[in-house]
């Protein structure tokens, strides 16, 4: 599965930039025609979209801690808008045994949603945990997600989302936008250029040299996902500058690629059975 | 980029965000307002049932194969061990369908073979598997004249050994397919949960072989699928014993509070030790054939509700392992 790496696109998300607007979730529902939620109050800081989800694509997380200190009390205040990570090794991409996520022309990690069959098996794939099940789809008679595919087979998917079941769903990096000409929806609507799209090796430049702005100026940041995340994942194609550990952004400190555990399970799995086969043969020619 | 007089101390991350609510045995993080960092599986009893079922047809494969073929009770045995696997093969997609919704959803994975994916590997070892079960139906429908012998060359020999061997890999890659996602108490099992679902199913084989032959009458071949049955469930507690002492706080959902005590209960006592002492007792005292029959009837039925519920336990405890941030933040390799 080649992965055309000379001209991959994706998202650079800066922390120190993001002023939790939601402008890039709105943005992102509207432009990808996905359904809401709900309305509830979780009381988790501002944060009500709680999570990614197979119908929430972009997702600002409030990170709003209070520390007792010498000089009394410190509000520490930041925002993140957390997104699918388009990974060099996607886990859900291999993980789908359908086919139906692919990598596109731009390098981003795309599902289909006419060929998905709903199995789930992406899901639990990915590291991030980012791409869900929609589950029981669309009771308004409501598209989901037709702009981004081709017009020919609207009818197709209109039916493959009708039925029970459900089907995958998570950031397209706007396909259909990019196919275009135009930025991901999120990326134009950011008003500080929190979310910056565009080619990855620039991003990383640019990215680089913010870090070092900051910590030159004394701002506690790193880059996450810029570098290979180690666990086979390689770089992130939608990488985050944050100003705390990663965890308190519900991102993972050490990810793993769940293929890389493959060989070790077949392995196991192929001497236990040979062995309990030969046991077998040799009981029943001993008695 | 840094100012050439020596730099102030470039603070890090952890300095922002100290304090942290450790949970037991994963290392001191914060977490996003304790909420879950990855997807819980959406999978119910139907896939469940998937993973036991699917595992046992596996299972009869090589249970078939290795019954000796110039024995009477060997030959009623290999007999019953490819109607039941065939049986069973049958039944699988009927149970990953009815997880799917619709029947042609199944057909979406037959557009590619993926050897990255243990699911795509899965559809065509159970597929091929199929194919071969029923070529060895067909040979015992042959042989006792049901079935035109001008079939016979439609049935080549070699279907035994490749039954027995896509039989192996049924037993086992339901396992792999756990293990080989981002849920951290299945990828701490990445050997372990193979193995013990290679044990699982070969021992809920000779279970289901058992209960057919207890069934029929054919009361001879019950003591060698008892002693393989015991190979199996030996190998299979000393795997889950030291799956528990690698996963550390890894491995809690599945081996503490109400699962784990019920998990022990079914599958280690009720699954392996009753059914091994009951095995004990059929061997060592000369029961009357009733009670020889029903003694292997109870034995069996525990040992398959054992390996029903450890599949149940690995889909459950892995949707509270997913529900915990901090198993999440640091994966097993
Ligand atoms: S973050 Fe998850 S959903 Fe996005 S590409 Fe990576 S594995 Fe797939
Ligand atoms: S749910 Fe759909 S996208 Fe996900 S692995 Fe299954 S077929 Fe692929």
């Amino acid at each position: 599965m080649g992965t055309p790496v000379s001209m991959a696109t994706g998202f650079f998300t800066d922390a120190t930039l993001c002023i939790g607007c939601k402008a890039c979730e709105v943005a992102c529902k509207q432009w990808n025609e996905l359904p809401a939620d709900g309305f509830e109050f979780t009381g988790d800081s501002y944060d009500n979209t709680s999570q990614l989800s197979g119908t929430s694509w972009r997702h600002v997380a409030f990170v709003e801690t209070t520390e007792l200190g010498d000089a009394g009390v410190t509000d520490r205040w930041s925002m993140l808008s957390d997104v699918c990570k388009h990974c060099t090794a996607a886990g859900c991409h291999e993980a789908c045994p359908t086919g139906a996520i692919i990598r596109n022309e731009f390098g981003n990690v795309f599902v289909q949603p006419d060929v998905c069959n709903g199995c789930g098996y992406c899901v639990v794939s990915c590291p991030f945990g980012v791409i869900d099940l929609v589950e029981r789809f669309d009771p308004l008679g409501r598209q989901y997600n037709l702009a981004t595919l081709n017009e020919n087979r609207r009818e197709e998917n209109r039916t493959a989302l009708a039925g029970s079941g459900g089907v995958a769903g998570k950031c397209t990096l706007c396909y259909d936008r990019q196919k275009l000409g135009f930025v991901p929806a999120c990326a134009k609507a950011c008003p500080t250029e929190s979310i910056r799209f565009g080619d990855l090796d620039e991003l990383r430049d640019e990215a680089r040299e913010r870090v070092a702005n900051l910590q030159e100026r004394g701002v506690a940041a790193a880059l996450y996902g810029a570098d290979d995340v180690g666990g086979g994942i390689g770089p992130l194609g939608a990488f985050f500058l944050l100003t705390g550990r990663p965890e308190s952004y519900n991102l993972p400190a050490e990810p793993v690629l769940p293929s890389t555990r493959q060989r070790a399970g077949y392995t196991a799995a192929a001497l236990a059975a040979f062995g309990l086969a030969l046991a077998g043969w040799a009981i029943f020619r001993a008695s | 980029m840094h100012r050439s007089d020596a730099p102030p101390r470039v603070p890090q991350p952890d300095d922002a965000f100290a304090g942290a609510s450790p949970q037991a045995g994963f290392p001191e993080a914060p977490t996003y307002f304790d909420r879950p960092l990855l997807k819980a599986p959406h999978w119910g009893w139907n896939v469940v049932a998937y993973l036991f079922v699917g595992g046992i047809t596996g299972g009869l494969g090589i249970v078939a194969a290795v019954a000796r073929g110039d024995r009477a009770e060997d030959l009623r045995l290999r007999r019953a061990a490819r109607f039941a696997g065939l049986a069973l093969a049958s039944a699988s997609p009927i149970l990953l369908i009815s997880h799917l919704g619709r029947p042609e959803r199944f057909l979406n994975m037959l557009r590619i073979v993926k050897f990255k994916s243990p699911m795509s590997m899965g559809v065509w070892g159970l597929l091929l598997y199929s194919g071969t079960a029923a070529g060895s139906v067909a040979r015992e429908l042959i042989d006792d004249g049901t079935l035109s012998r001008r079939l016979d060359r439609f049935v080549p020999p070699s279907g035994v050994l490749l039954q027995a061997l896509l039989g192996c890999f049924m037993s086992g890659y339901t396992g792999v397919l756990l293990s080989a996602t981002a849920i951290p108490l299945w990828g701490a099992g990445k050997r372990h949960i193979p193995a013990a679902s290679v044990c699982s199913s070969v021992a809920g084989a000779c279970a289901i072989a058992s209960l057919y032959s207890a069934l029929e009458g054919n009361m001879a071949v019950i003591g060698r699928l008892e002693r393989l049955e015991a190979v199996a469930s030996v190998v299979e507690m000393a795997v889950l014993g030291d799956f528990r002492r690698i996963s550390g706080a890894y491995g809690a959902p599945m081996y503490d509070g109400p699962r784990g005590r019920r998990f022990r209960n079914v599958t280690l006592y009720g699954g392996i030790l009753i059914p091994g002492a009951l095995s004990i007792l059929g061997g060592l005292f000369d029961l009357p054939p009733r009670a020889q029959k029903w003694r292997t009837i109870v034995s069996s039925l525990l040992t398959l509700a054992g390996g029903y519920v450890l599949r149940e336990t690995l889909i459950e405890a892995g949707k509270e392992s997913a529900a915990n941030p901090h198993a999440a933040f640091r994966q097993p390799q």
